[in-house]
């Protein structure tokens, strides 16, 4: 029995003919010192004009209705696209979340408003969102989110507390699971909705939180108070957890989840050319042999989902393997590189190595950590 | 996923079901050869799936083969019909007839003897003699043969070439790469189909077990050794579906899908014994016994994963390949399985 779903994606000379332009365009703009090169540069590494280039260029928002500003094409494209941009370390983090994840669910939950408001920005480059589940109290165990939206006349009042926000400073809007009714007794799926709220209104208040390399990319979002209005709202009230389920399938489905220390192996590979030793040889086979299978089967969960299929156990077992992968790909280069006295590493080399070390600890947290991964597929496999 | 739908796929996988249960891989190594098994497959033709019709084959397409293959390992069936297939198709690719019969196959690179999986229900021996570029065949039935101390219930002989004379050979443009590539990708399908079955097996067992008053299954600890066993048992077949597709796709040229058969032998080579380890730690002391089923497949495991050398031996050679190869192109090779440049 063959328990999970990969289809295999026949070769389309289309869609080389897009990975050139992206490859193309990446080495002028790196060339020209528009950006630096960087491991999770999805995560930690944005900027708007970068975003805004992208925009133009129609590399945001493909797979979604011209309608909607987005390009008629299909996620097989993005993939694409996101496989380009994290090979070359890109600073790709500033429209990356609201393309990957919060389009999709306007275009799935949202009103006929919400989608020709929002999309056509989020298209161009020019309108970021943040992530609004995790709180405080609630991490991996997301049911026990707080924050509460009360209904009011016209709309919504909300009082609470956001945690782990990527981006929220520079992120125009969030997508928060909030209370909108009690919970069931000790069923706290119901009750739970999606409010879409503008970040800039009163009430809501960003704090940085710095991490260990002294960074500043996620935040603390609090809410008093803030008033938003019944169009707001975003797909069903009571309706969130499911579509919070979904969310989540999109947020773990993409090469981001293996791929995002690629430019480390990449510099390396440079670095060490003609003085591999036999042990560093023997490494780099793995490594290639891993990597090319997690691109099978990520590139399966792509096609899945231009069938229109939500990927939610292909894509956990994908996080799961893949995180693990793009973890020990630093720490073999690690090993590879001592075929090369450290004298003579580029600086290059060093500082992509040390940020992709100091950048590793969170890989199998966001998205949901290994635990809750091997959770999802032991349901699938129906232990649970 | 490996394809095994089609004509070929689908009558192996009837007969693997019908005549290969769970009670004819404990007989056969009691000594029991299946006989009807063998005969149906040879019977149906399956044995020649990769013979061209010129040599009284099917002709099929690999892919379909693939699929006959992966049934047959899902049954732990204990006949040589994979090292049929492999022999039928090297011999035919020289242009010689089928075998008479069941077969096994060596690749000689410099030594005079070879170790023959299946060397004791083989009848013959076809090798592919890579200093003179031909494919010879021999009679394995009148050899001595000596079984080694095998890993796999299919067992293992030694065949010492020097003592013997070819019935027939004949010249062959085949690379030594291009035979690698096929019985490689052979074995990746096999590996996989054996995890995943083992994984069935696995949670079958934890589900029925009850130890602390509840079923092993309910224990996170079992979970999460089953979820990442799972895991790697979905990328082994993963792996080995792009290698049958570059196999399927290079038909002509198989040395062309070298690089992704490779990889199926490192990656799946390497998790076997991220799946082993669980399957047997989550059976207790029941899946040691060989009473229980569990061997049949892991065992198995084992002893692919060091036909044509050990997982460490094809990293290395792989790493080799690619050290020497442009930074650009390996970019290529990852996202596309497009490993030589064009």
């Amino acid at each position: 029995m063959q328990r999970f779903n990969f289809p295999v994606v026949e070769p389309d000379p289309a869609l080389e003919e897009l990975r050139s332009e992206l490859q193309g365009f990446l080495k002028e703009e790196l060339e020209a010192g528009n950006y630096r090169r960087e491991p999770e540069c999805w995560m930690s590494s944005a900027d708007p004009e970068f975003s805004k280039k992208m925009g133009q260029r129609g590399w945001i928002g493909l797979t979604w209705s011209s309608q909607y500003g987005g390009h008629d094409k299909t996620a097989l494209e993005r993939y694409i696209v996101t496989e380009e941009t994290l090979r070359a370390g890109a600073p790709v983090g500033a429209h990356w979340i609201a393309d990957r994840q919060h389009a999709p669910m306007l275009l799935a939950h949202g009103t006929e408003e919400q989608k020709l408001n929002i999309l056509p920005r989020i298209a161009a480059g020019e309108c970021y969102f943040a992530i609004g589940l995790s709180e405080p109290g609630a991490g991996s165990d997301l049911a026990n989110v707080k924050t509460k939206a009360e209904k009011v006349d016209g709309g919504w009042k909300i009082n609470g507390q956001k945690i782990w926000s990527s981006g929220a400073h520079m992120c125009h809007y969030m997508v928060a699971l909030l209370r909108t009714s009690p919970a069931d007794g000790r069923n706290r799926h119901v009750g739970l909705s999606q409010i879409m709220v503008d970040l800039s209104l009163p009430g809501v208040t960003i704090k940085p939180i710095i991490d260990l390399s002294g960074d500043a990319h996620f935040n603390e979002v609090y809410f008093e108070d803030v008033f938003v209005p019944d169009d707001c709202l975003l797909g069903d009230e009571g309706g969130g957890w499911k579509q919070v389920t979904g969310e989540l399938a999109m947020e773990r489905s993409g090469p981001e989840r293996f791929l995002s220390s690629y430019v480390t192996l990449e510099t390396a590979l440079w670095q060490l050319s003609g003085k591999m030793g036999s042990d560093s040889k023997a490494r780099l086979g793995k490594l290639i042999a891993s990597l090319r299978t997690l691109k099978g089967m990520s590139w399966g969960i792509a096609n899945l989902l231009r069938q229109g299929v939500s990927p939610e156990t292909e894509a956990a077992l994908v996080k799961d393997l893949g995180n693990r992968l793009e973890n020990d790909l630093t720490q073999q280069v690690r090993a590879m590189l001592i075929d090369l006295p450290s004298e003579e590493w580029s600086s290059e080399m060093r500082r992509i190595l040390n940020i992709g070390v100091l950048r590793s600890p969170p890989n199998t947290l966001r998205g949901g950590t290994t635990e809750v991964m091997r959770g999802i597929t032991a349901r699938q496999l129906g232990l649970r | 996923m490996i394809n095994t739908e089609g004509m070929v796929a689908e009558t192996a996988t009837k007969i693997f079901t019908d005549l290969c249960p769970r009670e004819i891989p404990h007989a056969a190594e009691a000594g029991e050869y299946p006989q009807a098994l063998w005969d149906a497959l040879q019977e149906n033709g399956l044995t020649l799936a990769w013979t061209s019709e010129d040599n009284g084959g099917f002709g099929a397409d690999y892919d379909e083969v693939f699929g006959a293959i992966w049934a047959s390992a899902q049954a732990a069936s204990p006949v040589p019909f994979a090292e049929t297939l492999i022999a039928n198709w090297m011999l035919d690719q020289a242009g010689l007839a089928p075998a008479d019969g069941s077969a096994s196959f060596a690749l000689s690179g410099h030594t005079p003897s070879a170790d023959i999986p299946f060397g004791m229900h083989a009848d013959k021996i076809v090798l592919f003699d890579e200093a003179h570029q031909e494919i010879a065949v021999f009679d394995n039935r009148e050899a001595a043969r000596s079984p080694e101390e095998a890993l796999s219930p299919d067992g293992m002989t030694q065949f010492i070439f020097s003592g013997h004379v070819a019935e027939q050979s004949a010249k062959t443009n085949l690379s030594r790469r291009a035979i690698e590539a096929l019985i490689l990708t052979v074995r990746a399908v096999q590996m996989a189909a054996s995890m995943e079955a083992a994984l069935d097996l696995s949670i079958g067992y934890v589900s029925e077990r009850e130890q602390f008053g509840r079923p092993l299954s309910k224990f996170q600890a079992i979970q999460h050794q089953l979820a990442t066993a799972a895991s790697e048992s979905a990328a082994a077949t993963m792996a080995a579906t792009q290698a049958a597709s570059a196999i399927a796709k290079h038909k002509v040229d198989p040395e062309q899908a070298w690089h992704e058969a490779v990889i199926a032998k490192v990656q799946i080579g390497h998790s076997v014994e991220a799946v082993t380890v669980p399957f047997h730690q989550v059976h207790g002391a029941m899946g040691y016994t060989q009473e229980y089923d569990l061997h049949h497949f892991t065992r198995r495991l084992w002893a692919w994963r060091d036909a044509l050398g050990n997982e460490h031996r094809w990293s290395k050679l792989l790493g080799e390949e690619l050290a020497a190869t442009a930074p650009d192109q390996i970019w290529k090779g990852v996202t596309t399985g497009e490993w030589i440049a064009s």
